[in-house]
């Protein structure tokens, strides 16, 4: 198939599963990802998220269900067949071969014309500002070229869809901060869709337009970068997404929309569906919600362990009398010492609370949790 | 001042110690071969006397070679079929442990390990206990006294150390190059041709080496399972010139058969040495 420009592909997966032998790997999953769309996979090691990119790159086999691009089902056709490109994390570059020829060798086993390769070269040669580095063999590009040819490996064979596997994972910090904006850029001046993996979470919050959040194989929450921070779906997304990560303690729904915390009582505003009073609840709060406040009231008792100055933040890592540590971020400049006893204060509207068993309690009715 | 000068005489003494040595190794290694070249270019006669001085006394000559060449069918003959069978030996070994190596190393099949070490196992078969086995089953292939048998022969001797050295060296080259080159549109074969073979180019220069030499220098086969005249191999040769006609041996002749064998044995190595000691330590570090 010859895909004569950048096409904003639909990418469809339909009750899509994996297996090694008896070991399952990716459960069933279905996912719709719009044309143009950057959707970041995110999830801990293990999780499947690499798999379920290969799945569709056509580099895995997939023991059951369909796979789509643009409409046409490609479940069983080869990886040139399915008019993606993929980038790598350790960049896969044709060590023998110059960055020109790594560029070409795709068009050249799509038997495009060699002035039509030339021109594809130089275009992206171009876009990625490798012009200079052509000649050159990959063993002589430091980290952040090689991944630039990397990309421009994919750009020129103008693919529906763009498939990249942890690109940025063996840079060091800063380049990662660059490439990651470059990568950004290019989605905007190609506009095709583009599916990412990582297991950052700033590459994923910042890249995305949609998040897939995958854990052991199975899709925990789909969601914007803004929804899947601020509306976790479940404990594990909770905890997953946000750096810092959320804090979460135990607590006892003490009925009358009112909870338990350590020795505080808390008003929550609003009726918790899914919860009888007495029944144990998992709460979670973001660092940057808990602040310092006075003693008293609603606000709860805490022990500063240690302080962390990151220049314009600190992070108070606390004890509660329950024994379970949180963290604050504080921004007022204030400085503690260990063993000083605090009184955090925090929104009610910004509480996040959970089953026992992980599930999202929601303050709202269930018929409106339903639909939306 | 003192102490600066101290150090440059010990920097001194350290260099000519290091030097003196790597000098007097390379000269117990050389010495044999300049020796068997020298005697080689000796007058027949002077080339029987006792070997001292090495080098020839009464003129260069090239007496031995020209009684080597008349010995048995003629040595360009011998010469020929010692070229042949180690080519095909060469090509066969490099064609088939490159497919097998890969297909070990990228593809997944049932009894993939346990074939792997069955193949390894059969170095530890001393390979003169299945000479008459393999005697008789080129009798009844119709093979046996033919230069294709010789080279069936050496290559599956061959094969167990090539297909370890091929696994090896495809193991080294990262999956994903392989998994680019077939998201860009490069069919299997394609893949090893452009992709691997260049990458695993020093592997196929040593199992090429290796299958070489060990063909190059094989006599017990040669002799065993060739029995017309015309069709062994330098080795079979040189064990003949060696034991010489009613005792007496023409040790001119011996030396320029051993000038003569031992020469591409150099010019291979030294042209692909480099290649060579990659291919061995490929994949020994990262």
């Amino acid at each position: 198939m010859t895909v004569t420009s950048y096409e904003k592909a639909k990418i469809e997966l339909r009750d899509v599963r994996k297996s090694f032998g008896a070991v399952n790997i990716i459960h069933g999953l279905d996912l719709s990802i719009e044309g143009g769309e950057f959707v970041v996979f995110v999830g801990p090691s293990g999780c499947g998220k690499s798999t379920l990119l290969r799945m569709i790159a056509g580099l895995e086999d997939v023991t059951s269900g369909d796979i789509f691009i643009a409409g046409r089902d490609v479940t069983e056709l080869d990886p040139a067949k399915r008019g993606i490109a993929m980038v790598f994390q350790s960049y896969a570059l044709y060590p023998h071969m110059s960055v020109r020829e790594n560029l070409a060798f795709g068009l050249e086993m799509a038997r495009t014309p060699a002035d039509e390769i030339e021109r594809q070269v130089q275009a992206a040669a171009q876009i990625l500002k490798i012009g200079p580095l052509l000649e050159r063999r990959p063993g002589q590009l430091s980290g952040g070229q090689r991944q630039r040819v990397a990309i421009g490996r994919a750009i020129v064979r103008k693919p529906l869809a763009f498939l990249f596997d942890e690109p940025l994972s063996n840079l060091d910090a800063e380049l990662r901060v660059s490439m990651r904006i470059e990568i950004a850029r290019l989605h905007r001046q190609l506009g095709n869709t583009m599916i990412y993996v990582t297991h950052d979470q700033t590459e994923a919050m910042t890249l995305a337009d949609r998040i897939v959040v995958l854990r052991d194989g199975h899709i925990e929450q789909i969601g914007t970068p803004r929804e899947v921070y601020e509306d976790p779906s479940n404990l594990f997304v909770a905890g997953f997404i946000g750096s810092p990560r959320m804090n979460i303690v135990d607590a006892v729904y003490a009925g009358d929309s009112r909870i338990k915390v350590a020795d505080a009582v808390i008003p929550l505003g609003q009726v918790l569906y899914g919860v009888t009073a007495g029944d144990g609840v998992k709460l979670g709060i973001r660092p940057e919600h808990l602040r310092v406040a006075d003693p008293g009231g609603t606000a709860l008792r805490a022990k500063v362990d240690f302080a962390e100055y990151l220049g314009s933040t600190r992070y108070l890592y606390c004890y509660l009398p329950s024994g379970e540590i949180v963290t604050v971020e504080q921004r007022d400049g204030r400085d503690f010492s260990s063993g000083e006893e605090i009184w955090l204060h925090c929104d009610p509207g910004r509480l996040r609370l959970f089953s026992a068993g992980g599930d999202r309690l929601r303050a709202e009715s269930p018929a409106k949790v339903a639909s939306a | 001042m003192a102490g600066s000068r101290k150090s440059s005489v010990r920097g001194l003494f350290a260099d000519v110690r290091y030097h003196g040595f790597g000098i007097i190794a390379g000269l117990l290694f050389l010495a044999p071969l300049v020796w068997s070249v020298l005697v080689s270019f000796k007058p027949s006669v002077e080339a029987r006397q006792p070997p001292l001085p090495p080098w020839p006394v009464d003129g260069f000559s090239v007496q031995s070679y020209d009684n080597l060449a008349q010995y048995g069918a003629g040595i360009w003959t011998y010469t020929g079929n010692s070229l042949m069978v180690s080519a095909a030996t060469v090509v066969a070994s490099v064609i088939v442990s490159l497919f097998a190596g890969y297909g070990f190393s990228r593809f997944r099949f049932p009894f993939k390990n346990a074939l792997f070490v069955l193949i390894i196992s059969t170095v530890m078969i001393p390979f003169q206990s299945i000479l008459t086995p393999l005697f008789l089953i080129l009798t009844k292939l119709g093979l046996q006294n033919t230069l294709t048998g010789i080279v069936l022969v050496y290559v599956t001797l061959q094969l167990p150390f090539s297909i370890f050295m091929m696994r090896n060296a495809f193991d080294a080259v990262p999956k994903e190059i392989e998994d680019a080159a077939r998201v860009d549109g490069a069919s299997v074969l394609r893949v090893l041709y452009r992709i691997m073979l260049p990458l695993v180019l020093p592997g196929v220069v040593t199992v090429a080496i290796f299958a070489f030499l060990a063909s190059w220098n094989e006599f017990l086969a040669a002799l065993i399972l060739l029995t017309d005249q015309k069709k062994y191999t330098l080795p079979v040769l040189m064990a003949a010139v060696r034991s010489g006609q009613f005792g007496t041996i023409d040790w001119g002749a011996v030396q320029s058969g051993v000038t003569l064998m031992m020469a591409p044995c150099l010019i291979l190595f030294l042209l692909l040495q480099r290649y060579y000691i990659r291919g061995l330590t490929a994949g020994a570090v990262k």
